[in-house]
């Protein structure tokens, strides 16, 4: 085990190093030639852009890949992973961006699960007061026999460290640490790590965006663009500006250029809206807003604390249990989804997969999910095929699509493809309300412009726009006001053009007292 | 009255240990819709090997044996080809079904071996029944490959990251669930019941599944249901003892068909998803790709 | 596997051609065919004798093949009923319970206008009842599964299953002794229809076929054209998804439930008020819901397609009764048609694997 090994490890020490690393896929070399190393009590972070070879990166350090050149050195030996308990063997612990921890097991049964060294018949109270005393070093407050879905998604951080540390972890790999954390869990996060170092771990943050983060924090940065090394500094050296050119490969602008219209009439009025998710908790409390014609109204908040339920709820896909919901002045609370896509609301769900897109059918069948009860398309029962296929074709043209034919099946398209194709599909009804559930989740740069700028352009032709988001830049930059959720409820509605970064940060984090309410 | 009750508990053996079996495979996310196909080849290969070679020892074995052999079958189907587990149980169903009925036809009729001791006409397997019943809770809670085999049904990547090999789990889980049911199968054509005849089951199997969602997979629950289904059956097969001249025979047949629906219905509301709807293995019945 | 600077891979599909999946679907049957060749062998006859025994019995016998039509007609509505909830990603396998209650629906029509006993009905009158009530009687059992699933998400399959042994007493109650249907031999039967009651033959066969062959249209018409058919697939290919898009889970599973069920029903009433030598419901009525379970068959061949079930539904007609036949002839034990079942079925499952992948050929690339 790697605690043993702790003794002989002194502050900077290479313990890891990786030499030539390469990993091709058909039509991309995901990591070309890529040398680093990890020395111990540093925090050393991997900075790239989404298709920049990251994820492979990681999936070879932690044995999930095998690359198909290149070494691996481990305290100077020659090793290979043959799968993730190889990696652990040698002191490598991973912490995932979605959180690889089983739901409904407790923390301990999450943090003995595959130990190595575990007994066959599990002994809970040695592991107890074990892991207890790696939660007084690291002053983490956990029960430790709570069920792992009642915990919030810092406290799920915190098990999976854990996790990697009672296995012996010297070298600890985060995947976007802080891309689901609230600010003040960041906080907390960063000077755990911190305290870390001091016992010569080695942390090692792959990061994409948060470049603030990773200056505050790291002592070294290595930066791959397109499966290559194209810059190693010490953070010290180095700028926001300077990080993001070298990850995009051109100068970026941070700042997304406004669009100002005159404010309509309110289309979407929510009075004192209640809801309750599948287990029957209330996910959503007694929000009320209105949302007008040209204007974005955007919903900032960590996802899981109700934007789901109140998107699904305002799209008929779940019951309302109090409060009321009017389109253009009337009633539509009790209303079927379908009855509110007929009177023009259109929702992009965040889940584009499950949700928004059928993989088995075609991109003219995904179109027609909008269109098929339209009577113009469907006329006595009877689909129009000839016209369906054509306003299909039409669509993937102004979209930009990049599909060989609209026969292609939806499940074969990239995501930011997939993405547009559900834009087009949902903005082509021309709805008065436009519902979009973390539109560019996901997405590259490129495509996220594209969505966003769709998003203008529908408000700039008087559509009202609810945006939910957990991308507090996007929604800064985008929003006409803005509601910070936390637990449920609204913590206030702030002017989008005024509203400060840190204030916003605050209340959806469920700070209060910063705020000066409306 | 103590032979009604008998008569139950010796049957709810025969839905205990094929029901653990499918628990054992649900919990590690692999469903077997055809509990009842593997239960007809249990019963049949056992009934013919205990019959021509005069043993009961081997003709257990040989019901066991070759309920791990379906299993082995459907975790081929199931995590190596990773095609739809409903589409591959009720293959197992069928093929259970159409084979056996052939294989079996010549060795229809009784056993012809002395019958298994009793104690005062309680079948040893219930006692049986029993062990495994708190064996396999044992297993799945307190040890660390029960906790592997749960976590495996939980959300396979998770397990794998930790250095589970998922494969193997659910191979091994699929293959002892299949066995638990061929065990199963054995003891109803060999203690229970040993005269064969062309789909004597008829049912069994499907009431076995149904009470495994039932347990909320676990298996004291299960024992529970199991015997309030053993009774249920025997009341079926004998309601003279209890209520007689109601309905005609074959209207009590239907009994515990109609019970289990009942009891299916209650178990979907949300009164009851609410409470105990957690206990699902999340992953049940996902194939699983790396 | 590398093979002169070749590898073969696995690829999953993107897509598979209809010709792809025709092609695929015969390999089944023709593997699963081969396969029953060794139960032949165990038994000590010629494959090649037994397949050819099977084959002319069931499609150039005189006396075999009407049998076969016949079958072929009560395979194809099982299978239509199989096939509807199938497009929407429901399972029903309760055609059994379905086709039992349409016959007990279309016999107790008979039953109320004395057919029983009396001879003389006004089958002009009777006979439509009797068809309406059989579609009446298998829809409502079908309402069951469908009203459960739709308003409690049931488990369908345990549903429909439960529910085919409860019609199976049911029916064993009406027809055994001194149930109302029992028939004048006390053998266990129900009573036979009366002659004004036996509709005629049309071109030697059941005028049932005519509803199957329309049915086969009408289906593939709606899942190919029309709203509720575009409603059907989509639910079948993403419940959330199709949630999403507008379409009501609680409709969709009761319509396809109530309508598969009706047609089950159908197959009822063909199979024992329209099929000369039967005009009842007899002893052995256990069989006919076994062979129900070729509908799951012939419509996962089929992937759903109402048009490929045809060719299937007649092929597997022939095989279940050449099978029966070759049993007595060859001394074969009982039951090699079962066996068939259970084959087939098996190697069907297998054969999904090819459905969603294929092999490929590629050129071993330079390091």
């Amino acid at each position: 085990m790697g605690v043993t090994m702790t003794d002989e490890i002194k502050h900077g020490d290479i313990i890891l190093e990786a030499r030539g690393i390469t990993k091709r896929y058909p039509g991309l070399v995901a990591n070309d030639h890529i040398d680093f190393e990890i020395r111990a009590g540093e925090i050393h972070a991997i900075l790239g852009e989404n298709g920049a070879g990251k994820t492979t990166l990681m999936s070879i350090l932690f044995g999930l890949v095998r690359p198909d050149e290149g070494e691996i050195y481990v305290h100077g030996k020659r090793v290979n992973f043959r799968s993730p308990l190889d990696a652990i063997k040698l002191g490598i612990g991973m912490v995932h961006q979605t959180r690889k921890l089983v739901a409904a097991h407790t923390v301990l049964e999450n943090i003995l699960l595959g130990h190595p060294n575990t007994s066959l018949i599990l002994d809970f109270k040695k592991a107890e007061e074990e892991v207890a005393r790696l939660c007084d070093r690291y002053e983490y407050k956990l029960n430790l026999h709570d069920k792992v879905w009642h915990l919030s998604e810092g406290e799920k951080q915190m098990v999976e460290i854990l996790k990697a540390l009672y296995r012996g972890a010297r070298i600890l790999i985060l995947d976007e640490p802080t891309s689901s954390l609230a600010p003040p869990e960041t906080k907390k996060l960063l000077e755990t790590i911190q305290i870390m170092t001091k016992d010569e771990l080695a942390i090692v943050p792959f990061i994409t965006h948060k470049l603030p983060v990773v200056l505050s924090v790291s002592q070294r940065v290595t930066v791959l663009r397109r499966g290559k090394v194209v810059a190693r500094l010490n953070t010290r050296e180095a700028t926001e500006q300077l990080l993001a050119r070298e990850m995009v490969g051109r100068e970026v602008m941070f700042n997304l250029e406004r669009v100002e219209v005159e404010r309509g009439k309110a289309v979407l009025e929510v009075q004192n809206l209640s809801v309750y998710d599948e287990k029957g908790m209330k996910a959503v409390s007694d929000v009320s807003f209105s949302v007008h014609e040209g204007e974005i109204f955007g919903i900032a908040g960590v996802s899981g604390n109700g934007q789901q339920p109140l998107a699904e709820a305002l799209a008929g896909l779940r019951k309302a249990a109090e409060g009321r919901v009017l389109l253009d002045g009337n009633e539509i609370t009790r209303l079927a989804s379908m009855e509110r896509w007929k009177k023009g609301i259109g929702y992009i769900p965040s889940e584009q997969r499950a949700v928004g897109s059928i993989g088995d059918f075609s991109l003219v069948e995904n179109i027609l999910m909008s269109y098929y009860y339209d009577d113009d398309y469907c006329k006595r029962g009877i689909i129009d095929a000839k016209k369906i296929r054509a306003r299909a074709e039409e669509l993937i043209a102004e979209y930009g699509v990049a599909t060989p034919s609209v026969n292609v099946l939806a499940k074969n398209l990239s995501g930011g493809n997939l993405q547009k194709l559900i834009l087009a599909r949902v903005l082509s009804r021309h709805p008065r309300l436009i519902i979009a559930n973390l539109p560019t989740q996901g997405l590259d740069v490129g495509a996220t412009e594209f969505v966003q700028n769709k998003l203008l352009e529908a408000k700039k032709a008087g559509a009202a726009i609810l945006l939910i988001s957990e991308d507090l830049d996007e929604v800064l930059a985008l929003s006409d006001r803005i509601a910070p959720m936390y637990e449920g409820r609204f913590m206030g509605i702030l002017p989008g053009g005024e509203a400060e970064r840190e204030i916003v940060g605050a209340l959806m984090a469920g700070i209060q007292q910063k705020a000066d309410e409306q | 009255m103590w032979e009604f009750w008998v008569r139950s508990l010796n049957a709810s053996t025969i839905f205990t240990v094929a029901a653990l079996g499918e628990i054992i495979g649900q919990r590690a996310g692999i469903m077997n819709v055809g509990v009842e196909g593997a239960m007809l080849f249990g019963a049949t290969i056992g009934f013919i090997v205990a019959k021509t070679t005069g043993s009961y020892l081997l003709g257990f074995l040989a019901g066991i044996a070759v309920g791990a052999l379906i299993g082995l079958l459907h975790a081929f189907f199931s995590v190596t080809l990773g095609g739809d587990q409903v589409v591959n149980g009720m293959g197992i169903w069928i093929l259970g079904f159409g084979l056996t009925a052939y294989i079996g036809y010549p060795f229809t009729g009784p056993l012809g071996l002395p019958r298994l001791p009793a104690i005062a006409g309680l079948s040893p397997f219930f006692l049986v029944s029993l062990a495994l019943a708190a064996g396999i809770w044992f297993f799945l809670f307190k040890t660390h490959p029960g906790l592997k085999l749960r976590s495996v049904g939980e959300n396979p990547s998770v397990a794998e990251v930790s250095g589970v090999n998922v494969v193997r789990t659910r191979y091994a889980s699929v293959m002892f669930s299949g066995a638990l049911m061929g065990f199963a199968g054995s003891i109803y054509a060999l203690d229970y019941n040993p005269v064969w005849n062309y789909n004597f089951l008829m049912g069994w199997g499907f009431i076995a599944l149904a009470l495994v969602f039932f347990s909320m997979w676990n298996p004291f629950l299960l024992l529970g249901g199991s015997i309030l289904f053993g009774a249920l059956w025997q009341i079926s097969l004998n309601p003279e003892s209890l209520l007689p001249n109601i309905f005609s025979r074959y209207i009590w047949r239907t009994f515990p068909f109609v019970i289990t629906v009942v009891v299916l219905i209650l178990m979907s509301t949300k009164w009851f998803s609410s409470r105990w709807g957690a206990a699902r293995p999340e992953a049940l019945g996902l194939p699983y790709e790396k | 596997m590398n093979i002169a600077g070749y590898k073969i891979q696995l690829e999953k599909k993107a897509s598979f051609s209809g010709l792809e999946a025709a092609v695929l679907s015969i390999l089944a049957v023709v593997v699963a065919l081969f396969l029953v060749g060794f139960i032949f062998l165990q038994a000590g006859v010629d494959p090649a004798k037994g397949y050819a025994e099977i084959f002319s019995y069931a499609f150039i016998n005189s006396f075999g093949v009407p049998l076969t039509l016949n079958r072929a007609i009560f395979l194809l509505l099982c299978t239509f009923a199989f096939i509807l909830p199938m497009r929407a990603g429901l399972w029903n396998i309760g055609m059994a319970g379905q086709l039992y209650a349409g016959a007990l629906a279309a016999f107790g029509v008979a039953y109320a206008f004395g057919a029983r006993t009396n001879p003389d009905v006004p089958a002009g009158i009777v006979l439509p009842l009797m068809i309406l009530a059989a579609i009446a009687g298998g829809g409502l059992m079908g309402l069951i599964p469908g009203l459960l699933k739709g308003k409690f998400n049931t488990n369908e399959i345990v549903v429909t299953m439960m529910l085919n042994f409860i019609l199976f007493w049911v029916t064993a109650h009406m027809i055994k002794e001194g149930g109302p249907f029992m028939g004048s031999g006390g053998e266990g039967e129900g009573f036979k229809l009366p002659a004004p009651l036996q509709p005629g033959l049309f071109v030697g066969m059941p005028f049932t076929i005519w509803f199957a062959l329309g049915l086969t249209a009408l289906l593939q018409f709606v899942f190919s054209k029309t709203r509720i058919g575009y409603e059907i697939r989509a639910f079948g290919a993403s419940p959330a998804a199709a949630r999403y898009a507008g379409v009501d889970p609680f409709k969709i599973s009761v319509l396809v439930f109530a309508v598969g069920g009706a047609i089950a029903g159908l197959a009822g009433y063909h199979y024992f008020g329209t099929v000369p030598g039967l005009f009842k419901i007899p002893k052995n009525y256990g069989d006919f819901g076994d062979l129900a379970f070729y509908g799951i068959i012939c419509g996962l061949i089929a992937q759903g397609n109402p048009l490929a079930a045809i060719p299937l539904a007649v092929l597997f007609g022939g095989l279940t009764s050449g099978g029966r036949f070759v049993q007595g002839k060859l001394q074969l034990g009982f039951g090699i048609d079962y066996a068939m079942l259970g084959v087939l079925m098996i190697i069907l499952v297998a054969f999904q694997f090819f459905f969603r992948y294929r092999f490929v050929l590629k050129k071993e690339k330079e390091a």
